[in-house]
């Protein structure tokens, strides 16, 4: 059974901090400060915040920054790392050009 | 918190966050019930973006140019967050003379109807889109066609509705729609009872069994359609692209400078998947040699992503939007079949105008819940 | 569509074994690696291996990755590398790009051994070029020959951060300090010693407060934290430094299962999200299976044995072997991983402070905040005796699971046991004859030969010493103690460069006598040739 998320709870007022300015995500550039300003926006979830942000959008699909932003969100939520549902990883593993994605080959050698 | 409302509404996409937004700004109340850990987790997040008049069947056309007349235009400013709009118009390219009849079909449908569109040759294209193939011949073209960003405008209307007051609850698997006293009330889920003046189904093809709980069906049926995002690129164009043969469709993100372009293989009817939408191994490759046809200098540009998202396919290809008349505060929208983000503006506000019993702003016949009849 | 037995994707510890295990039972196996290099994070280990002879102990990691390829090269599996495993979808189908093309290829059963990635961790100027991951310094070090940097910090206790420096250390790097904001040592206790004696300072309960610099990193500011992780006013200490290495774990690179709608599990012991599986290393997906740092952050020796189990459990899955033959062949692995899994570092120990080893010794709290046992401390375990003449001197004072010393000497000195975690011990009884293979022989370069009759009023001590250039007969230098501050004058007597000891040349230098339990790293004097 899902895990009920009523998004009307009250996280308090967003408390602005010294390091807001600090890059987290870095492949798109998204900082702290806008990272914890999106929870109170109303992201709750990881996947949301990246929707709504593009951490993790990048070329390294967040393997750099996912626990980072991870981490900020739970805070922020003042909730538990297990409580928050973890990114969708999608197809290509790795960026790829689209000559070679297009290029399908066929396998040689015997069949 | 009190689980009753004036409307309660199953579905937390951007009809349902739109929906909510409209209502609450009306100052009513509002409960909005998503299955899923995440608004927007539908086809609201996974569309290719395009806010489209051109190339649209004509009982849609007064709703998608509703919205890119009144509602598109100051959609960011109306939100508080940037939804990306851009109206910079809408190729839909041609090499061959089979592709200009195509193309000519669907202009003088649309120009019937009003809309601005109109057909135009290989160096009038060129001259709005430098990049193009030297094998086009020739386009549509439709100037107030664009596009925009369908994460950010699902997000954004959640995020104000929310501030206006309207409450979100994701991991509500909604089971059942109950008539109390012959009027549609109670909403239950796995975990309560949620209860309103009347209740807005908004939840893609899963609105299907949830609203035979009430004896109700809408014929459609569901694929997968998938997408695919490159990574940033300086930039080139900022219209809305598409081909006389549906190869592939997309746009260039003027705020990231991404390409997102959807595309498919022929196979989505049959495409199996394992209860989630996934890609298949062939899409992403076809759609990428299409895009390469009438672009070819995007070949080394890379692709960071692809995925896929379920449309709900409704018989006759446009939408239900209605009242059901025989389950009293029963509201049903879907069956989108695709193409709901651009009209999706129009439709939270005539949700709206539905829910509170006001005169909507456009005419809603074409899309009643019981308009569906047999071939003879 | 090309299809076979088994697809393994990825050609690490845990890939190359799985394919050779099922290879030998009759398996046509295709593997994919998307480094120019078979052997995963192999390829770049240049220390010796722990655990015992069946583990591969005191080989050095890339000789082992070599060793792998051989044999799965002679078995006939494919390798395939600078090939990329683009996604999973269904029926067990994957695409591959290989140079400029894309493949699609089929398995009866698919072993994902992707292994892991490195954790980032964010601070003030972190975003500055000049701060790495350690792995990554690793490859450029081992695999390109590019000295990272040339004065690092290192961030990070654990096993990684400990190797690592002292591969910078090896390159020529200056490795400035060591910090870690945990209050202890993350990892072994000799592989932060060897880095202690060269002079390099651990600063343990500290964390970065910001990199400098403009365009790339000139230096860093760390400053002490207390227990409720707050930085503890005036304790910045700065450093001028090019490079900041940061060494804060591994998260399992399970991307490619998750795409595909495996079932997943969110585990902090095993670094992160990964597969549910069996223990087989079978997941949700009925064919697939996973074995090796994936499945859960731990190293490559056990990665090895889950990539066998996993190998063999695909053998079984597709008939080529019979289920009897399955349970006695992954009833030996799982007692080796088992065995691999004990000890002060065993994943049910994680978190706990143990204060006795098993067998009743202090463990050395100093060695874990300092990253050096006193010399007070040395005198109590059993591998540290006092003797007349040449004799081994011990200095491994943690449960972990690692035998090779008890194989070396061919005299018999000394004993681990059949339970390879115990603490070796020195046997009095049997003559030792100098001959500097355990000092060889000991991956956690712990072991000394120490003669304190060597001469009137001098001991000899011989080291492990794995630094260019050698210093020579004859040259004068200063010996460092376990700290790494000078104590005193020493000269090289011997240089002992046998390939037997695989690169872990024997240096014997003499020093005043009342220096034999304090001396343990020489440095060259100022005038050396």
């Amino acid at each position: 059974m899902r895990k009920i998320n009523d998004r009307s709870r009250d996280l308090g007022a967003f408390v602005p901090a010294d390091d807001d300015q600090m890059i987290i995500c870095r492949c798109e550039e998204i900082t702290k400060g806008e990272i914890r300003q999106a929870v109170h926006d109303g992201m709750f979830t990881l996947t949301e915040v990246r929707r709504y942000l593009r951490t993790g959008m990048g070329l390294c699909q967040g393997q750099t920054c996912g626990k980072l932003v991870k981490g900020i969100i739970v805070r922020e939520l003042g909730t538990a790392p297990a409580e928050l549902e973890p990114a969708f990883s999608r197809v290509p593993m790795r960026p790829i050009e689209m000559k070679v994605f297009a290029n399908e080959q066929e396998v040689q050698g015997d069949e | 918190m009190s689980n009753t409302a004036d409307t309660v509404i199953i579905g937390g996409g951007i009809i349902g966050a739109a929906t909510a937004y409209y209502l609450a700004l009306q100052g009513a109340k509002v409960i909005v019930l998503e299955k899923s850990d995440h608004i927007g987790n539908g086809g609201s997040s996974r569309n290719g973006g395009g806010v489209r008049q051109s190339g649209r069947d004509p009982r849609e056309l007064p709703l998608v140019m509703y919205g890119v007349n009144n509602l598109w235009p100051k959609l960011s400013d109306e939100l508080g967050v940037d939804v990306e709009y851009v109206q910079e118009g809408n190729l839909r390219l041609g090499k061959t003379e089979q592709h200009l009849n195509i193309l000519r079909g669907l202009t003088e449908r649309s120009v019937a109807c009003g809309l601005d569109v109109k057909m135009i040759n290989a160096k009038e294209a060129q001259e709005i889109c430098p990049y193009l193939s030297d094998e086009i011949i020739g386009a549509s073209w439709c100037p107030t066609d664009g596009h925009a960003n369908p994460m950010l405008a699902t997000l954004a209307y959640y995020r104000k509705a929310r501030m206006l007051g309207a409450r979100f609850i994701t991991g509500e698997n909604v089971l059942k729609i109950k008539k109390i006293r012959g009027h549609a009330r109670q909403v239950i889920t796995e975990s309560g009872v949620y209860e309103g003046e009347n209740i807005i189904l908004a939840a893609g093809y899963d609105s299907r069994p949830i609203m035979a709980t009430v004896g109700i069906d809408v014929p459609m049926t569901q694929i997968a359609l998938e997408v695919l995002v490159t990574e940033a690129q300086p930039q080139m164009f900022g219209q809305m692209l598409g081909t006389a043969m549906a190869d592939f469709y997309g746009h260039q993100s003027k705020h990231h400078g991404s390409f997102i372009f959807g595309g498919t293989s022929g196979f989505e009817d049959t495409n199996k998947d394992n209860g989630l939408p996934v890609t298949a191994s062939l899409t992403a490759p076809c759609t990428c040699r299409g895009i390469m046809k009438y672009f070819p200098l995007l070949q080394d540009v890379k692709i960071v992503r692809t995925w896929s998202g379920w449309a709900d396919i409704a018989a006759d290809q446009i939408p239900v939007i209605s009242h059901v008349e025989e389950v009293p505060g029963l509201i049903v929208a879907c069956g989108f079949t695709g193409h709901g983000f651009g009209i999706a503006p129009t439709v939270g506000l005539l949700l709206s105008q539905l829910a509170r019993g006001e005169q909507t702003v456009l005419d809603l016949t074409e899309f009643r819940y019981d308009r569906f009849k047999t071939k003879i | 569509m090309k299809r076979y037995d088994l697809i393994v994707v990825g050609a690490g510890p845990a890939g190359l074994s799985a394919a050779i295990e099922a290879a030998k039972c009759g398996l046509q196996v295709i593997v994919f690696d998307e480094n120019a290099n078979p052997g995963g994070q192999l390829f770049k280990q240049v220390h010796k291996f722990f655990g015992s002879k069946e583990h591969k102990a005191k080989i050095r990691g890339f000789r082992i990755g070599e060793q792998l390829l051989v044999e799965a090269n002679q078995l006939g599996v494919q390798v395939v590398l600078n090939a990329t495993v683009a996604g999973l979808f269904q029926d067990k189908e994957i695409t591959v790009r290989i140079n400029d093309g894309i493949y699609h290829y089929k398995g009866d059963t698919i072993i994902v051994a992707t292994g892991a990635s490195e954790n980032a961790t964010a601070f003030e100027g972190w975003t500055l070029p000049g701060v790495i991951g350690a792995g990554a310094a690793q490859t450029m070090m081992n695999l390109h020959g590019i000295v990272p940097g040339s004065k690092v910090l290192m961030l990070g206790s654990g096993n990684v951060g400990l190797v690592v420096s002292y591969q910078l250390l090896q390159v020529g790097c200056e490795v400035v300090a060591l910090a870690d904001a945990a209050p202890r040592v993350g990892g072994y206790g000799v592989h932060a010693a060897k880095l202690t004696r060269t002079g390099v300072p651990f600063y343990l309960s500290h964390t970065i407060i910001k990199a400098e610099g403009s365009d790339c990193v000139t230096g860093v500011t760390i400053g002490a934290v207390d227990k409720a992780w707050k930085l503890i006013p005036g304790t910045e200490k700065h450093f001028a430094v090019d490079t900041i290495c940061v060494a804060v774990g591994l998260s399992p690179m399970a991307q490619i299962l998750s795409a595909a709608g495996c079932s997943m599990e969110e585990s902090q012991s095993k670094g992160g999200y990964v597969p549910v599986c069996d223990e087989y290393g079978e997941t949700s997906i009925a064919g697939v299976f996973v074995a090796g740092d994936v499945s859960g952050v731990e190293e490559a020796s056990s990665a090895m044995i889950e990539g066998r189990i996993a190998g063999i459990a695909v053998a079984e899955y597709l008939g080529f072997i019979d289920k009897t033959v399955l349970t006695q062949k992954t009833l030996e692995l799982e007692s080796a991983l088992s065995t691999l899994r004990q000890g002060m570092f065993a994943i049910e120990n994680r978190g706990k402070i143990l204060e006795k080893t098993d067998e009743g010794y202090d463990v050395s709290l100093h060695l874990l905040q300092k990253g050096y046992l006193t010399e007070e401390e040395v005198m109590q375990y059993p591998g540290v005796t006092k003797q007349q003449g040449v004799h081994a001197v011990i200095e491994c004072s943690q449960n972990i699971p690692c035998n090779p010393c008890q194989d070396a000497c061919p005299k018999q000195c000394i004993k681990v046991g059949d339970n390879i975690t115990s603490l070796p011990v020195i046997d009095e009884a049997a003559v030792c004859i100098g001959c500097g293979l355990c000092v060889a022989a000991c991956s956690g370069q712990a072991i000394f030969l120490v003669d304190e009759n060597y001469e009137d009023g001098y001991a000899s001590i011989t080291l492990p010493y794995e630094f260019l250039p050698l210093p020579a007969k004859g040259n004068a230098g200063w010996a460092l103690d376990r700290s790494g501050q000078k104590v005193c004058k020493a000269e090289v007597v011997k240089v002992n460069t046998a390939s037997a000891f695989d690169r872990t040349n024997l240096l014997t230098i003499k020093v005043p006598v009342e220096m034999a339990m304090k001396a343990r790293f020489f440095k060259g004097g100022d005038c050396h040739a």
